[in-house]
């Protein structure tokens, strides 16, 4: 215990002493407080604690809309482009130096000649690095919880799966970095190798996603597009399944990948608001912009395209992948001479 | 109780009976080889025991496999092939290393912790309790000099500072034995002193201290027993006083100029002579007593005899040249 709790302290103190820490925490500070200065008056929303004030009927303090659209931003635009990506990156960036620096002459012996396992020093430094997205994730989470709780009385603590979850995706590109460092000892190539492969990986789910949508969703919710033309008409063609064919091809692909995507995604399933009857229940904000309400039909295949993946899919496949990276790393590091 | 012979085996190790009591040992290597993947033998098969409550001092050249060997003991690196024991232990046993100190050549130290806290996170890999730590670090920055800078960021250290804090980190642990490896690299001349003082009071408190350098100097000041280590060989080893007393050179000066006889007696037993000096090499004094004799028969007055004995850099030069002239030559005299 008094080993885990020396590297984690030491971990901390290293974040604590990281520029790009404080700069993240920064950026999530303004974010939150962004997010938290949206409100709703009579008239509609307003933007920076009342500075803006935009006139939008559904929108009025009180209504179920007002509230729904309030938690929408939270899942569909600051889980998803701030702590799906931003800060993920910044993560990155940060703590893919841990290892490469961990390895240098003059440090790494320190460390291991004392009566610890290498194996347990591995996954301690390990565990130290997923600290900087999850003190991050929880600060910026308590921010966002006390901001819902007042401008939708919503006192949700299913907001705080965000913690567990964005470490957790940060954890499966990170690996990739720690895998690269212990094997390179270069910061920069740990770096680029990390987040060439977390392109990779998103490449092959938005494939992924695109050949499901057009091969599964769309034709679900009666549509369908001519691919030569462009044009979309309502009917029961089945344009789809040229698109199913090639999604089962790239299934083994995906079933290997890390799933980095869908499980930021997934929060939408484990962040669970009160059921409001409102106009926007059951959908997203891009809908939301679009305009119009959705059809029965429409709702359904996308609730259906939101829950294609078992949790298995998702975290089973990927912790896999993460064990076995991570695992390749731990016995490269602990079989070296230093 | 010590013995100073020693014999090369068929396998090229030096083998060493030099302690009847090995539990007088803290470090008793029998065979350690260390062969690089690469092709490198850094280490081709030493043998070296410590005795329990000295300084040891372990020199060699550059590349000599110094450093290699101390990563041996400590793990931090696996060994090809070693039999041996370290505090009664296997080698390579980790909770031994509960009991060992080790201050690395170039040891970096995270430059956002201080100097308490470097010592501290030393203190939490070898569990000790959190409660224990605060007096012991206490203590400890007191013994290297460094209370006063304790709560300074290491990036604001010099060089000797680091390594102050490098020797006080590799004591919190109340260790047997300490390794240290190039302790004063990069240290002034008072910083050495005090290093000096601080190693030998490592003896005084019943510690082994294991000292890797290159500071012939420093080691025959502070050391009980050496090794040469070259090419990845021990070539010598042995007490500092028995290897510095084996062999001193005698000079002896004359008035006026030698017979023709006497010139001629001297070249036939190796006695040099330059202008009015004659010198040789010998174990003892005893040895120059012929030679005092023929020259007060031949009447020929002694103005002074010089005894100068070898240091233990003489002798490091002397046994580094003769392991390059004959590399096949093992026995570790």
């Amino acid at each position: 215990m008094t080993q885990a709790y020396t590297i984690l302290l030491d971990s901390l103190r290293m974040l604590r002493a990281s520029k790009l820490f404080w700069v993240s925490l920064w950026i999530s500070a303004v974010v939150a407080v962004a997010y938290a200065s949206i409100g709703f008056n009579d008239k509609g929303m307003t933007v920076m604690f009342g500075l803006w004030d935009f006139e939008i009927e559904i929108m009025r303090k009180g209504t179920a809309e007002s509230q729904a659209f309030y938690t929408l931003i939270f899942t569909d635009v600051i889980v998803r482009f701030w702590l799906g990506w931003a800060s993920l990156v910044l993560a990155l960036i940060s703590t893919c130096s841990i290892f490469p620096q961990f390895l240098q002459t003059g440090s790494v012996e320190l460390a291991i000649s004392k009566p610890v396992t290498r194996a347990r020093l591995f996954l301690l430094k390990y565990i130290g690095g997923l600290l900087f997205v999850a003190v991050q994730t929880l600060l910026f989470t308590i921010v966002c919880f006390i901001a819902l709780g007042v401008r939708c009385n919503e006192w949700n603590l299913s907001v705080f799966w965000a913690v567990p979850v964005v470490t957790f995706s940060f954890s499966l590109i990170y690996c990739i970095g720690v895998f690269v460092g212990v094997w390179s000892r270069s910061t920069i190539f740990a770096l680029f190798a990390s987040l060439l492969f977390w392109l990779m990986t998103l490449i092959v789910q938005w494939v992924d996603d695109f050949t499901y949508k057009m091969g599964y969703t769309i034709p679900e919710m009666g549509v369908n597009i001519d691919m030569r033309t462009g044009q979309v008409s309502e009917g029961t063609e089945d344009a789809g399944a040229g698109f199913r064919g090639f999604h089962e091809k790239i299934q083994p692909i995906v079933a290997i990948m890390p799933k980095t995507r869908e499980t930021i995604l997934s929060l939408k399933r484990l962040i669970v608001f009160e059921e409001r009857d409102s106009m926007l229940a059951g959908v997203d904000l891009g809908s939301v912009f679009a305009g119009g309400e959705m059809d029965p039909n429409a709702k359904y295949a996308m609730k259906k395209y939101d829950l294609r993946y078992s949790w298995f899919s998702i975290v089973g496949t990927s912790l896999i992948f993460e064990l076995v990276v991570l695992g390749g790393a731990m016995l490269l590091f602990s079989r070296r001479d230093y | 109780m010590n013995c100073s012979v020693s014999s090369a085996s068929a396998t090229g190790a030096v083998t060493l009976n030099l302690f009847s009591d090995m539990s007088h040992l803290a470090v008793d290597i029998e065979f350690l080889r260390k062969r690089y993947s690469n092709g490198v033998e850094a280490l081709a098969g030493v043998a070296l025991q410590v005795p329990r409550g000295s300084i040891f001092g372990l020199i060699g050249p550059n590349g000599a496999g110094k450093s290699t060997m101390v990563k041996s003991l400590l793990t931090i690196l696996r060994p090809t092939e070693c039999r041996g024991t370290m505090l009664g232990e296997p080698i390579g046993k980790k909770s031994t290393l509960a009991k060992v100190g080790y201050l690395p050549e170039h040891a970096t130290f995270p430059e956002y912790l201080t100097g308490r806290q470097v010592i501290e996170y030393s203190a939490g890999l070898a569990h000790i309790s959190r409660r224990a730590c605060k007096d012991r670090v206490d203590r400890l920055l007191d013994q290297v000099g460094m209370s006063e800078a304790a709560s300074r960021t290491m990036r604001t250290y010099s060089k000797g500072m680091k390594q102050r804090i490098g020797l006080a980190q590799a004591l919190v642990n109340d260790p047997e034995v300490v390794f240290l490896d190039e302790p004063t690299d990069g240290v002034d001349p008072e910083g050495r002193i005090d290093f000096k003082r601080m190693i030998s009071a490592l003896r005084e408190e019943g510690r082994t201290v294991f000292v890797n350098s290159h500071l012939l100097a420093e080691v025959e000041q502070i050391a009980d027993r050496v090794a040469i280590l070259s090419k990845g060989k021990i070539v010598k080893q042995g007490l500092v006083s028995d290897l510095t007393r084996r062999e001193a050179r005698y000079e002896l000066r004359v008035q006026g100029t030698l017979p023709a006889e006497l010139m001629i007696w001297c070249s036939e037993r190796g006695i040099s002579i330059q202008g009015n000096v004659l010198s040789l090499t010998a174990e003892s004094a005893i040895a120059v007593q012929p030679l005092i004799d023929k020259l007060r028969s031949s009447l020929v007055v002694i103005n002074e005899l010089k005894e100068d004995r070898f240091s233990l850099e003489e002798l490091f030069l002397q046994t580094v040249m003769e392991q390059r002239q004959h590399p096949n030559a093992l026995a570790a005299r």
